[in-house]
């Protein structure tokens, strides 16, 4: 099929390479080539992000012949191009720079004039993402899975029509079928996102200069971590958040108010509590006004941007699952069982787009089980030990369950704290922000929940993870030798803490 | 998915947790051969399955098999499965017979005893995970008694405590205690041959604090189970009270789309015609130098058509234009320039006499359509009479002619670029075009 289009393309270059108008060349708009394909796959995923392109790596290396369908000109999905990839790389750039600006001084180090080039910084950030996602590409190539750029649609129960980026369109049939077409941002109603001054997540990273001022709506992990790559970066940051806590569902509470005062020292101007009733882009200014929940009186706040963060929705817009009969739930997620079959068994679906929250190593691990669950009759997610992090400065990381979920549900638990303020090696790094706290059951001391804050936290979760993983107690992790000096005695001192006594405190 | 079930007549080897594994173990008990009698339950051989039917036991009462021999065939509602023995051993009684239905998973289907066991001095050990209201018959008469003081030093009560209650019976633990655990057994003076005699509850059956514990009888012996049975249960993804989206909901769904149309036809009343007169007769000369030095014939309409093709090239954009989530998400990317231009679609309308008033509105002429581009030079070349020398297409003059567009209103510069190119191209160079 393709080769046929290959044809048919150079044939049209060369007649016209005869003619000297070379910005005729490949004008002509020969487009529509039809191409069918008829072998059978024995899986079509559509969808090239983190679910879709681990699943058809898995399979093919199962020895599945694979077929990935991506409608972006790049894989990787929103992780890999415009979600948490490139915004490390702004976080990490943007704490060097304000590190620098701010804190080297008292450290010894003096820096002449520092300048931001926010050019550079971004160019920076595209490189990474850049070569990831040319890095899952060659994934595809060593694996033997097929890509094809375009958007699928479903024509029936095994074949899925795809309008080819490059014109065209082609047909590509699969024993089984794989949904894996992610999320997008939620829109706030009455805000048209432009990228320019209204913008998600996806603009926020984009940000062509430096805002003034940035008002963000929604305090959740998204809204806080592009937040701080602004406020560092010289905006003044407003954040808007309904409920009366930041960093969204999941996060403990302690934590999150423990977050957010550090937070707010770094400058970070909070409105909890608050809606947003609309806004208004009229004027030189994006307008919002907000209204406290708890019967304040309304205000109106101004920005240069303003940043829809108030959470993604599942996306299966054009997918055409009507015509096959999946089934979506009242919030749009495609319907599963337990074995991520859709209402049609040979049509799976993981990742954003169906249940369970919507983090990329959640996706990537759906997608491995969904391989072999297709190949090998079962695979396995542990849904109760998936970590989650925030990577503010300092960072927050929990895995299991917080503390709010046990008193709600009515299970007794113990708990330990350690602060980092405590720790030799955070002291000698200057930065004591934060702490460790476990949960754990007050009789078998089975470790419940780990919630962290503090200056590598992302990295020090594994551990908690990995505890989680294998029941184990917080005497377990407390009589486990930990280097000295790390940041992760505090981790050890914190188990110390729940099944007895910590030595440093 | 008849195909996937017959073809999954996967060997379940599920039997090894309840087997006695551990012949060495059992060597330093003097009263090993009343634990030697195993209950074994049927098995779970998916994920999903909570009950199946027993088709036909392969192995007859009092038989020994070796491992890796099918002791039985289950049959679920999706598939028909061997299962496999993980160790060799006798089979000593059967409790769930062939075409026995409905057997829920973890209910006892038979009685095992190790190899080299005499089967007739083995006590049968009562069922350890008693399914409601099921099987109460077959339940042996000599329930031993629950032993309610523990004492850590002998494991016979230990033991016979843990069979009224247990839910897997020991596992040998092949992996390295948890420093807790190992650091319990130390301290209470227990030796690590009784971890035989807890009750793993941690996952793929470690043996975790809390079972010590129980063991010892410091926390209540349900309390691991408890614990494990709500981490599997968070183990799984929450699906339960789905609510399906139902049909009302779905106008909801096609409505959105009809917004975003009804929004973009909006500003389509407001069309605007733009028109700039142009002369031909330079793309006339042309035509009649290529006639007589190559003798071939060129139409006027290639002509159109190609200056066309070129002027239609890197437009600047509408006024007003927003681009579609993938082009933000491709230019955030760096994968387009950020557009200042693009590619028109532009048809110029072609007429002699220059209309009354130029910007008198005009039947709208439809958005060209790719395939017309290409088929409307043959078409127009085949309707033109071959006599006329200059092979004019209908409508067209020799001298000033008038082309025209109507566009939607923010389009208007983008069209006036169009049509100014066009004519820079058919008065000044019109040879380019076919050269």
């Amino acid at each position: 099929m393709l080769s046929s289009r290959l044809i048919g393309r150079t044939a049209v270059r060369s007649c016209f390479q005869k003619s000297t108008m070379p910005t005729l060349v490949g004008a002509l708009p020969l487009r529509r080539t039809y191409a069918t394909e008829t072998d059978q796959k024995d899986l079509v995923v559509i969808g090239g992000g983190v679910a879709g392109y681990v699943a058809a790596i898995k399979a093919a290396q199962e020895g599945m012949k694979v077929t990935c369908i991506e409608k972006r000109g790049t894989l990787g999905g929103t992780c890999l191009n415009v979600g948490c990839i490139p915004s490390k790389s702004l976080l990490n750039n943007s704490h060097l720079y304000h590190q620098i600006l701010h804190d080297t001084k008292q450290r010894g180090i003096e820096v002449g004039d520092v300048k931001l080039n926010l050019a550079q910084l971004m160019k920076a950030k595209d490189t990474s993402v850049n070569g990831l996602t040319k890095g899952v590409e060659f994934l595809f190539k060593k694996n033997g899975v097929e890509y094809i750029k375009g958007t699928g649609t479903f024509e029936d129960e095994h074949t899925v029509k795809v309008q080819l980026n490059d014109g065209g369109e082609a047909s590509f049939v699969g024993k089984n079928i794989l949904i894996a077409t992610g999320s997008e941002a939620t829109p706030f109603p009455g805000l048209e996102i432009d990228e320019k001054r209204v913008v998600s997540s996806t603009g926020a990273i984009a940000l062509e200069k430096v805002p003034e001022t940035l008002a963000v709506i929604g305090g959740g992990i998204i809204g806080l971590e592009m937040a701080s790559v602004w406020s560092r970066l010289g905006s003044k940051v407003t954040v808007v958040e309904y409920l009366d806590a930041i960093g969204g569902p999941g996060m403990d509470t302690e934590i999150a108010k423990s977050i957010q005062k550090i937070l707010k020292k770094q400058g970070l101007n909070f409105k909890t509590q608050t809606k947003v009733l609309s806004g208004d882009v009229s004027g030189d200014k994006v307008k919002l006004n907000i209204d406290a929940a708890k019967g304040g009186k309304e205000e109106t706040i101004e920005a240069d941007v303003v940043l829809v963060a108030i959470g993604r929705r599942p996306f299966t817009g054009g997918l055409g699952l009507e015509k096959v009969g999946v089934e979506l739930d009242e919030r749009g997620r495609v319907i599963i069982d337990q074995e991520y079959r859709t209402k049609i068994p040979h049509i799976r679906c993981v990742g954003d787009v169906t249940f369970g929250p919507m983090l990329a190593h959640k996706a990537e691990e759906e997608g491995v089980a969904v391989a072999e669950y297709i190949t090998k009759g079962y695979g396995h997610v542990n849904y109760g030990c998936i970590p989650s992090v925030m990577y503010t400065f300092p960072e927050v990381a929990w895995v299991g369950q917080s503390e709010q979920d046990l008193k709600k549900n009515g299970i007794k638990y113990r708990v330990g704290t350690f602060p980092f303020s405590a720790n030799s090696r955070a002291k000698t790094n200057l930065d004591t922000d934060g702490m460790v706290k476990m949960l754990a059951d007050p009789e078998t001391d089975r470790l419940l929940g780990v919630h962290i804050i503090g200056p590598n936290a992302g990295e020090m979760i594994a551990e908690g993870t990995l505890a989680l993983e294998y029941g184990a107690s917080s005497e377990d992790i407390a009589r486990t030798c930990h280097a000295h000096p790390t940041l992760a005695e505090a981790f050890k001192e914190a188990a110390m803490a729940t099944y007895s006594k910590p030595i440093h405190m | 998915m008849a195909s996937l079930a017959t073809a999954s007549r996967l060997s379940a080897r599920l039997v090894r947790r309840t087997l006695p594994r551990d012949a060495s173990l059992r060597g330093f008990r003097t009263s090993a051969a009343a634990l030697a009698a195993q209950n074994f339950t049927m098995p779970a051989l998916s994920p999903t399955m909570t009950e199946g039917n027993i088709s036909a036991w392969r192995v007859k009462e009092g038989d020994k098999f070796a491992a890796g021999d099918v002791l039985l065939e289950i049959e679920t509602d999706k598939a028909t499965m061997d299962v496999e023995a993980q160790e060799d051993g006798i089979l000593m009684k059967i409790m769930q017979g062939d075409g026995a239905k409905q057997v829920q998973v973890g209910s006892r289907i038979a009685v095992i005893a190790e190899e080299g066991d005499d089967i007739s001095s083995l006590e049968i050990p009562p069922e350890e995970n008693a399914t409601k209201g099921r099987d109460e018959a077959a339940k042996p008469a000599e329930t031993s008694s629950p032993n309610p003081e523990t004492q850590p030093e002998s494991p016979v009560p230990a033991t016979a405590e843990k069979s009224t209650k247990a839910k897997s019976k020991a596992a040998k633990q092949t992996r390295p205690l948890l420093p807790s655990v190992s650091h319990l057994l130390k301290e209470n003076g227990i030796d690590e041959s009784a971890v035989a005699d807890m009750t793993p509850t941690g996952p793929h059956n470690r043996l975790l604090k809390g079972d010590v514990l129980a063991y010892l009888g410091k926390v209540k012996p349900e309390v691991p189970a408890a614990i494990s049975e709500r981490f599997n249960h968070q183990s799984n993804l929450d699906l339960s009270n789905i609510k399906v989206k139902v049909s009302v909901a779905e106008p909801k769904d096609t409505k959105i789309p009809e917004k975003t149309e009804k929004s973009q036809e909006k500003p389509e009343p407001e069309d605007a015609v733009v028109a700039l007169p142009v002369s031909l007769e330079a793309v006339i000369g042309v035509q009649q130098r290529v006639s007589q030095t190559l003798g071939t014939f060129l139409p006027l309409s290639t002509f159109i058509a190609r200056a066309t093709e070129l002027a239609n090239d890197e437009l600047p954009l509408p006024a007003g234009y927003a681009p579609s989530a993938d082009e933000l998400f491709n230019q955030v990317l760096g994968l387009d320039k950020v557009h200042t231009s693009s590619r028109g679609r532009y048809m110029p309308q072609v007429s002699a006499l220059p209309p009354a008033s130029l910007l008198a509105p005009r039947p709208a002429p439809r958005q060209a359509d790719i395939i017309d581009i290409l088929a409307a030079p043959a078409r127009k070349a085949a309707a033109a009479a071959p006599k006329s020398r200059s092979q004019l297409a209908p409508g067209t003059s020799s001298g000033v002619n008038v082309f025209s567009l109507t566009v939607p209103k923010p389009e208007e510069k983008r069209a006036r670029v169009f049509l100014e190119r066009v004519k820079l191209v058919l008065e000044n160079d019109p040879g380019r075009l076919v050269l």
